[in-house]
């Protein structure tokens, strides 16, 4: 019997044709924009988790002011030579502390000009940045110590500045400063945010102060640890440190932060969680209108399908029977609906996140959620007018208008 | 056996709407069928033809009184034993055909024995010897829509013929087709209550038509104003 109420429903998704087919085709859109929508956010998250992790986990960086999720960076006083000087001296078990700051500038070679980023930094950049050169040398002491000035080059700078002929003891303006080439970066791509880490210069930060920044400020300290050495032990002793040479009084918050590597990937996720949240919140709204849309075909069909339930009673089915039926047919086209959707949000998702170059990652709860959505709508709106249908007279539901 | 009659109708009344419009559809009917009457009901338009019949076939429910079948008082059926008396007893062709839109003439017949739980291939051959009998041999798969009136109303009467029902109830089985198909109709319906004892109670408004019942009932304003046999057909029936 069960098998012939299933050859009812399959005959009855037959005859209705567009009824059924703008029903399944609301379950899809709903599906498939969820799906898509969160896969690709899920993307970005991890993508931006994954870049983050490649900067390495003995890593610390101090940074004036305060930084995280829920609250704006505070104008706070930057650091000074004399602040790197202690955590060298004072603090212990650190392979590198690497000063530096930060600017842009446009570098000229020949003809060619070229807008980059410009860091000012010690050798030390090279170390906890974990950046090798593959031409030329590093910074010489005397260098470092701000006798002259020298660059070492992005990748990029390198190809826009100097095509395919060799940089190495060619002098490039940078401002008002000339500055040889002395040693070329290695390769290292674009960053979790989607900036070309390779078009950047690096000078000593001496010269940089003087010559660009235009004062001694140090706008961030990373440090690595040395193996071994714990990164928490490390961070309270240069924040106590660092509280004490900037006189901030006992109770008083710092007015500068400390993060390891973790603590950073909170914050980007942080705001990478929040767009995919948006970008479910978007998504919801299309499954809400593949819902209105099931739920209006559905009610909109009631009248023939009442009548259609008072035939069916009136020549020998039982409530059960129709409602059996009817059930069928609403997990049949909301099955087919929700599966069609799950394949084309997941293939949506696949194509966007390789056009954007991010990782694939499906969440099967979403999958899941948007997909028993859909079918409980389908469900409830092909289902319930269909029981108060067969709960009726035969002769009242044949003569429903 | 013979004294207790197939159908009994005590006092049975179908009011619509309460006060002032108030109608009553039937107003305080008794009459009695017994098995393998052939039983023609006539009367003018609003006379309460068709809800005696819906109540009779199980469709709707007395307002008042009682209506027995079989001697059982049906008041006391659940949903589930009305249903069954219909899908073993009782045969109905509506007076507005009830098919099911976008549906092949052949699944429509096939309806009833699907509930019945007879198999397909029985099914299939069943259907097409009803659609054939009615004259439908050819017609088996076209939709409802590709139907005449006539031919729809055909398929209605296949329908309700094809499970060889206890009774057929058929309101105004031949309103809608032409004398020489009316004639055809009414000599299969004749038939099935010679041949096959099956009990057909049938409203309509045609004297010559009404001529091949056993018995006349004529209906007024929800009540019976004369019940009568048909000499030229009672004489034929040997009780
Ligand atoms: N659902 C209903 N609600 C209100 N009044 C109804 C309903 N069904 C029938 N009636 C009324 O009951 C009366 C009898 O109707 P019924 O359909 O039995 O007439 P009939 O004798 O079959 O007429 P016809 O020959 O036109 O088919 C009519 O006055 C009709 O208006
Ligand atoms: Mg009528």
């Amino acid at each position: 019997m069960f098998l012939e109420t299933l050859k009812l429903a399959l005959r009855a998704i037959r005859r209705n044709m567009l009824r059924s087919f703008l029903t399944v085709l609301g379950i899809v859109i709903g599906v498939a924009a969820v799906i898509a929508m969160v896969t690709i956010g899920n993307g970005t998250t991890a993508q931006v988790k994954s870049e983050l992790s490649k900067l390495g986990t003995n890593m610390l960086f101090v940074r004036p002011g305060q930084f995280g999720p829920g609250r704006a960076s505070t104008t706070a006083r930057a650091f000074t030579d004399r602040d790197v000087e202690a955590i060298q001296t004072q603090i212990s078990g650190l392979r590198a502390v690497s000063p530096s700051n930060r600017s842009t500038a446009t570098a000229i070679y020949g003809g060619q000009n070229h807008s980059t980023s410009v860091t000012g930094a010690t050798n030390d950049f090279f170390i906890a940045q974990d950046w090798d050169l593959t031409e030329g040398r590093d910074f010489l002491s005397g260098e470092e110590r701000g006798g002259q000035a020298a660059c070492v080059i992005g990748q990029t700078v390198k190809k826009e500045l100097f095509g395919s002929s060799d940089p190495i003891g060619q002098q490039i303006r940078i401002g008002s400063i000339s500055c040889p080439v002395i040693g070329i970066l290695a390769a290292k791509g674009e960053s979790g945010m989607g900036s070309d880490q390779d078009d950047t210069i690096v000078m000593p930060l001496k010269v940089f102060q003087r010559r660009i920044g235009g004062s001694t400020d140090i706008s961030s300290i990373s440090l690595s640890a040395k193996d071994g050495v714990s990164t928490s032990k490390i961070q309270a002793d240069v924040e106590n440190l660092l509280r004490e040479r900037r006189k901030i009084q006992a109770g008083r918050e710092d007015d500068f932060s400390v993060n390891d590597m973790t603590q950073l990937a909170a914050t980007m996720t942080g705001t990478t969680t929040l767009l995919t949240g948006l970008l479910g919140a978007v998504a919801a709204v299309s499954l809400l209108v593949g819902g209105i849309g099931i739920m209006n075909i559905m009610l909109v069909s009631v009248t023939e399908r009442t009548r259609e339930i008072g035939i069916r009673l009136a020549i020998g089915a039982l409530e059960g029977q129709v409602l059996t039926q009817f059930l069928v047919e609403a997990v049949t086209l909301s099955l087919l609906g929700g599966v069609t959707g799950i394949v084309l949000g997941l293939g949506l998702a696949f194509l966007g996140t390789s056009l954007m170059g991010l990782p694939f990652v499906t969440s099967p709860s979403i999958i899941f959620i948007a997909f028993a959505f859909s079918a409980a709508i389908g469900m409830v709106f092909g289902y319930f007018p269909a029981r108060r249908a067969a709960q009726m007279n035969p002769i009242e539901a044949l003569r429903h208008e | 056996m013979a004294n207790i009659p197939l159908i009994e109708f005590r006092k049975v009344s179908k009011i619509y709407g309460s006060g002032e419009a108030e109608i009553r559809a039937l107003d305080g009917v008794d009459l009695t069928i017994q098995q393998h009457e052939f039983v023609a009901i006539m009367g003018p338009s609003g006379s309460g033809k068709s809800t005696a019949m819906n109540i009779i076939g199980c469709l709707d429910v007395p307002s008042a009184g009682e209506y027995l079948f079989q001697g059982v008082a049906t008041s006391g059926f659940g949903r589930a034993q009305l249903t069954m008396l219909r899908r073993h007893m009782l045969g109905f062709v509506f007076q507005g055909f009830n098919l099911l839109p976008r549906t092949s003439a052949i699944e429509n017949v096939e309806l009833p024995l699907v509930y019945r739980g007879v198999d397909a291939g029985m099914r299939r051959k069943l259907a097409r010897d009803a659609l054939a009998r009615v004259g439908l041999a050819g017609r088996e798969n076209h939709t409802t829509q590709q139907l005449s009136g006539g031919q729809q109303q055909r398929v209605a009467i296949a329908r309700a013929i094809v499970t060889q029902p206890a009774v057929l109830l058929a309101d105004e089985p031949t309103g809608n087709l032409d004398t020489k198909t009316s004639i055809e109709i009414m000599e299969l319906i004749t038939g099935l209550n010679r041949d096959q004892g099956i009990t057909v109670i049938m409203v309509t408004h045609e004297n010559d038509i009404a001529e091949y019942a056993k018995r006349i009932m004529r209906f007024v304003d929800g009540k019976i104003e004369s019940d009568r046999p048909n000499p030229e057909r009672e004489a034929t029936h040997v009780s």
